[in-house]
């Protein structure tokens, strides 16, 4: 494989779509999204197992393929053995993946999120786009209400772009794109200093400037006949467009990959992404943009 | 119980109203001209401390602020709850994971902007004791050098925020790292002074050992940091919906407050780090809701602030105790180390040259936190009133230059 075409490539069209197999009882609704996935944006599809391959393992796998229909002509299977995160890691690295797949909990236990579960790990590390899912049943998903981040960050509009992408191919009329608006250290700076009519007139430029970004953001995107909601909300980030996404019923939340490697201190001293991983609102798409 | 005479009642309640009242107007008065509220609290101080009323009507001073009889045993627990409260709001603002997020820039300049103000001052103290009139033996020398070098590192939260909202560069890169560093000092600063404080003790039965000191003050922080933050996060949503509103945050966040501080001091470390932590695991919550933030705030640093800063002038006559050579060496030891370690620190991480000094002069507002250092370590008799005078002219001239120099760097 030519890892060069890794780099600076887009972020969509999902060419290649990826699925971790585990054999557990989540594991044939997950797959059979990902076939659905794979189906609608036209993408090949890869199966990967970490683990021994056995003639049961493949017994069951092909069972189950032939169950949910996927073509054998249009998709490969992976067996290896090894660290499941790093495994998986390197077989997206080497086969150019560009969506994985992968079923998650809501919510982990305390000691599981903080040690970090495959998934989760998977999803602070990778250099591919990643899908959540939280309750796959089997029954084709319907992603009706996506709400997208609008962070001021040259990975957003890549992440907007591939929204679109998504909600053009699965028909949805409209998406709302979130800028979240940290006004911590806000009330510090206000405290002693302002007249009321100040401080508001601070808090509505901050708003301002907010909506503004965000507009900006917008303007660069590929909208095309999608109905757009822009949203400036309150809020540390990350909590914030959880918390949005969830009062909201959303069912795809998308956001921007990590900028900076996670360890088990951004889990103590939670922020961003770490405030979703902790508990997902809904399904949630986390876009690898490669720039 | 030892109650307030009805006289006695009068005249606390007019020495209070009269710091509040005037220090307002001197506040107001100050904001017209951009200057620091704190400058205008220390004004307050020193007109109606012993450095003019005292002066002028020594009758009147002796009259409102009383150096014998319960009054001064009031004012001064008011005080101490005033200094409490304000390492309280002031730990609220500091989010350690800004830090993370703002990645290696960050952490660079954060840790540079403590380590060389810290060992200019360490070491200046140290080798030259006799400029600050320290005796030369181990011991003393050693306090005052962790005081001084403590003293010169710290960063004034509060002052670099406003400095940023003016100059609109609060959400932006710079800003975002000159906070996430400044909470980052703060933090480490406050940890290192309590355990100077602790040391200090006269109270040779409480006097734990250097390395007990250190395990309570590392095992406090740590309990609160995660479990104890973790607590109040979770109880939260509860006590905002479930309680009256704002009352019951409010009163269960101060009650938290001073019970943390209640505990420090019991274990010998000063109050301030358990109020200063509480802040810490309070401010932190995502679901502190910005109003109940913002009422605290208000409350702290409308009342207890103006309290406690007009207090300091009550107690240093500001003109016998300025030593110019001292203040002059305080000062620029103060711009050296700081503005150099933190331009370094930024360099490093990967700023230009323009954002880094920037950083540097941006981290150099010392403002209310120095001053509060400087009274504690004054009222634990580890400096002299010359020190401490320099001290709190060093907090005014950075706070007050650190906006235009910062802007000179600002594209």
């Amino acid at each position: 494989m030519d890892l060069n075409k890794l780099k600076k490539r887009s972020s969509y069209p999902f060419e290649t779509i990826a699925v971790a197999v585990s054999f557990s009882p989540r594991c044939q609704p997950v797959l059979a999204e990902a076939k659905r996935l794979s189906d609608i944006l036209g993408a090949s599809l890869l199966l990967l197992h970490i683990g021994e391959k056995t003639s049961k393992k493949e017994q069951e796998l092909d069972e189950m393929m032939a169950e949910i229909g996927v073509n054998p002509n249009h998709s490969r299977v992976i067996w290896m053995e090894g660290d499941p995160v790093d495994t998986i890691l390197k077989l997206c690295k080497l086969n150019i993946v560009d969506l994985l797949v992968l079923g998650a909990l809501e919510k982990e236990n305390i000691l599981k999120f903080y040690l970090g579960s495959i998934a989760r790990n998977i999803s602070r590390k990778a250099k591919c786009s990643v899908l959540l899912l939280t309750n796959p049943t089997g029954e084709p998903m319907k992603y009706k209400k996506i709400v997208v981040n609008g962070v001021e960050n040259p990975k957003t509009i890549h992440t907007i772009n591939t929204s679109i992408y998504l909600a053009k191919n699965f028909k949805v009329k409209d998406i709302t794109i979130v800028n979240e608006m940290d006004v911590s250290g806000l009330a510090m700076a206000i405290a002693d200093n302002s007249t009321a009519p100040q401080a508001k007139e601070i808090k509505k430029h901050i708003a301002d400037e907010s909506d503004e970004t965000l507009q900006m953001i917008i303007e660069k995107c590929d909208v095309g006949d999608i109905k757009v909601t822009d949203k400036s909300i309150k809020g540390k980030p990350g909590y914030a467009i959880s918390k949005f996404a969830k009062d909201k019923k959303a069912d795809l939340l998308v956001i921007n990959s990590p900028d900076t490697h996670l360890n088990v201190f951004d889990r103590i001293f939670t922020h961003d992404i770490e405030y979703i991983l902790a508990d997902l609102p809904c399904n949630l798409l986390i876009v690898h943009s490669r720039i | 119980m030892i109650k307030l005479a009805h006289n006695e009642l009068i005249v606390l309640l007019l020495s209070i109203s009269t710091m509040l009242i005037i220090s307002r107007i001197f506040a107001e008065l100050g904001k017209r001209l951009k200057l620091p509220i704190v400058m205008g609290e220390l004004i307050v101080g020193i007109v109606l401390g012993p450095t003019i009323l005292g002066m002028l009507y020594p009758d009147l001073f002796n009259y409102l602020f009383p150096k014998t009889g319960n009054i001064p045993i009031a004012l001064d627990g008011i005080f101490s709850l005033s200094v409490i409260m304000l390492l309280f709001v002031a730990g609220m603002e500091v989010q350690l994971s800004l830090l993370l997020k703002q990645g290696k820039v960050a952490v660079y300049t954060s840790v540079f902007s403590m380590i060389i103000p810290f060992f200019t001052g360490f070491a200046v103290a140290w080798f030259f004791p006799e400029i600050f009139s320290i005796p030369n033996e181990q011991g003393p020398k050693l306090l005052f050098a962790l005081f001084f070098g403590t003293a010169l590192s710290i960063s004034a939260l509060p002052v670099i925020a406003r400095i940023l909202m003016d100059m609109n560069l609060f959400k932006t890169n710079i800003g975002m790292v000159i906070i996430a560093s400044a909470m980052f000092n703060d933090l480490l600063g406050w940890l290192i002074f309590s355990f100077v404080l602790s040391l200090t003790s006269t109270n040779a039965n409480e006097h734990l050992s250097i390395w007990y000191t250190v395990a309570y003050i590392i095992g406090f922080g740590l309990f609160m940091l995660t479990i104890g933050k973790k607590i109040i996060d979770k109880s939260l949503p509860w006590m905002q919906t479930k309680l009256s509103w704002p009352g019951g945050v409010l009163s269960i966040s101060l009650g938290i407050c001073l019970l943390s501080a209640a505990f420090t001091e019991a274990i010998n470390i000063h109050a301030i780090l358990g109020a200063f932590i509480a802040g810490i695991a309070f401010g932190d919550s995502v679901h502190l809701r910005e109003q109940a933030r913002e009422i605290i705030h208000q409350f702290v640093t409308n009342f207890f602030a103006p309290l406690f800063f007009v207090s300091i002038g009550l107690k240093v006559n500001f003109s016998e105790n300025f030593d110019l050579p001292i203040v002059l060496i305080v000062l620029v030891l103060a711009f050296l180390g700081k503005v150099i370690g933190a331009t370094l620190g930024a360099r490093l991480g990967g700023m230009s040259k323009n954002h880094s000094l920037a950083v540097g002069f941006g981290m150099n507002a010392r403002g209310a936190m120095e001053i509060i250092l400087g009274t504690l370590a004054l009222n634990a008799g580890l400096i002299s009133k010359p020190i401490f005078v320099a001290l709190v002219i060093m907090a005014l001239v950075t706070s007050l230059t650190s906006g235009p120099l910062m802007k000179r760097f600002i594209d």
